[in-house]
């Protein structure tokens, strides 16, 4: 069975500086991978080079078997790609259904965008209630969720997740999380997540691949990586000694 | 009061006028961060299609001598089709150039615009009899309105109207306002960038031709360079009012129009000569005040 996105010894470079180093990895159709890795590990750039927004130096990036390399961002979102970008970049001067309706206006089939809108609000019933709001006025959590329903709403196959996460309560990111694999149930998708914690990505991640320095330092199924120690090792280069900073990270 | 009320019209005209210029600027720099100096000379462009191309100096219509729907229909497609170009030719190969690269390009579109100029009509500024009906004067009780700035008035609000209803209700104002705002993730939720663009550009393009037609009917007269201090303010106007907001571009705009209007008609006769001075220095003022102009782009606040 071939893999709905293949990466292979993909490098990008910014200038001078090497952020992805020959990476290989793939996401079968239907599965949560998730790609682990600390700060600057190129978790974002990875997550860029698949939506069109930073070009690759060399390597091959491969969805439902057509190569994505040199293909615009717009073309990318109009092949069943949908990125929710780190800091949920909303466009905030627009109310949120403005922010919604534009995801839809990829399809050219009016009546379906219109009736996905509808069904996407039972999904979010948060965004329901302000859809007259402008964006910008939403908090950190309402912000996430209408980032991914606005991504949802280009009817994509796979979608990139940017660090959910960042900067948001517990809870809430665990209703991220339950929306996300709601949505997964729901329309067959496929997520590709950045997560900085290794813990939280154990629980919802069917694999992971943990990304230090622009390489893949570990791969596995969540299910046999439940003993933290090889992923401690692969996430900071080491592993002895280095219990608290292993634990603040978990 | 009578002569205050007449320098109002006078200053509201000159205001729409520089509010329609303002407008052109604005939505270019809106989405492409670019501060398009030639602005001013597809202004030019649109005056000089009116006429034959040649180098005498008495000016014969051309377009100008079309019925007026022909002719305004005539020059707007021309100044489109030029301010496209513009875009095709030069702009669109510095996509990822920074913005200072972009004004400067811009510098060197503006001269080739008006060296092409020079070379098909000549050096000379023409005078030239345009839609002369309409420089007439309507009385209203004591006042005299020159009709030609009721015209200018209401052609501004109508354009402003209906740019406001196609930027917040139809799919592609609503992709430009997107766009404006994060170019790069309006492209990942699949706007289409150079269509986008290109709506941009026909959009100040439009508004150029527009800004042609009322300059050249009231001013009745050519010049390579006319369109110089009308962009100049005009960029004036859209910094005061708070750069990439359209709002801002409008009332800074108007703003500066009333403002030369007022100086001009309120400076002891002496100190006339030195009006720019005087508007300059307001500006200054505003900017000492409010760094990020009057409004200030909510893209540009930092949110939280």
């Amino acid at each position: 069975m071939s893999a709905l996105l293949d990466i292979q010894e993909l490098h990008v470079h910014y200038s001078d500086l090497a952020a992805i180093r020959g990476v290989s990895l793939h996401v079968d159709e239907g599965e949560v991978v998730c790609l682990v890795g600390p700060n600057g590990a190129g978790k974002s750039t990875m997550l860029a080079a698949v939506a069109g927004g930073v070009k690759p130096t060399s390597g091959s990036i491969r969805f439902d078997g057509g190569s994505l390399r040199s293909v615009r961002p717009e073309q990318i979102a109009r092949l069943g790609v949908s990125l929710v970008p780190e800091g949920r970049q909303i466009f905030g001067t627009l109310t949120v259904e403005e922010n919604l309706r534009i995801g839809g206006y990829i399809s050219s089939d009016r009546k379906a965008a219109a009736s996905d809108f509808d069904r996407l609000l039972v999904t979010f019933p948060r965004l329901k209630e302000r859809l007259a709001y402008p964006a910008g006025r939403l908090s950190g959590g309402e912000q996430q969720m209408l980032a991914v329903a606005r991504a949802v709403m280009t009817q994509p196959r796979l979608l990139l997740v940017d660090e959910p996460s960042l900067g948001l309560a517990p809870l809430i990111i665990e209703q991220i999380y339950k929306t996300l694999l709601e949505l997964r149930a729901e329309r067959g998708l496929t997520l590709f997540i950045n997560e900085q914690s290794s813990a939280r990505v154990l629980k919802y991640a069917d694999r992971i691949y943990i990304l230090r320095g622009g390489q893949i330092q570990l791969e596995g199924r969540a299910s046999d990586l439940r003993d933290g120690d090889a992923i401690r090792k692969a996430y900071f280069g080491f592993s002895a000694g280095s219990q608290r900073a292993a634990e603040n990270v978990a | 009061m009578i002569s205050f009320f007449q320098n109002v019209i006078d200053a509201v005209a000159l205001g729409s006028i520089y509010a329609l210029v303002a407008l052109g600027i604005g939505l270019i720099f809106g989405i492409l961060r670019l501060i398009n100096f030639a602005h001013g000379d597809m202004i030019t462009v649109g005056c000089y299609a009116l006429i034959v191309p040649s180098t005498d100096a008495a000016a014969q219509l051309l377009i100008g001598s079309w019925t007026p729907l022909a002719a305004i229909a005539a020059i707007a497609i021309i100044v489109l089709l030029v301010a496209l170009s513009t875009d095709a030719l030069v702009f669109k190969h510095l996509r990822r150039a920074s913005p200072t690269t972009l004004m400067i390009a811009s510098f060197a579109v503006s001269y080739v615009t008006q060296n092409a100029l020079l070379m098909a009509y000549g050096a000379r500024a023409k005078g030239v009899d345009f839609w002369s009906g309409v420089n007439v004067q309507i009385a209203i009780g004591e006042l005299r309105v020159p009709l030609l700035q009721l015209i200018t008035v209401a052609v501004t609000f109508a354009l402003m109207m209906l740019l406001n209803l196609f930027l917040r209700y139809t799919r592609y104002g609503i992709q430009m306002r997107a766009a404006a705002e994060d170019f790069r993730m309006a492209q990942y939720i699949g706007v289409r960038g150079n269509i986008v663009i290109g709506l941009a550009f026909a959009i100040s393009g439009m508004l150029a031709a527009t800004v042609s037609l009322l300059y050249v009917t009231q001013s009745g007269s050519l010049s390579i360079t006319m369109g110089v201090p009308l962009v100049l303010f005009a960029f004036v106007a859209v910094v005061i009012g708070g750069m990439g907001n359209l709002l801002g571009s409008v009332v800074g705009g108007f703003l500066i129009g009333i403002l030369l209007t007022m100086l001009q008609a309120y400076l002891p006769p002496d100190l006339r000569a030195f009006r720019d001075a005087f508007a300059f220095a307001f500006v200054i003022l505003v900017l000492l005040v409010r760094p990020a102009g009057l409004i200030p782009a909510r893209n540009t606040i930092e949110r939280v």
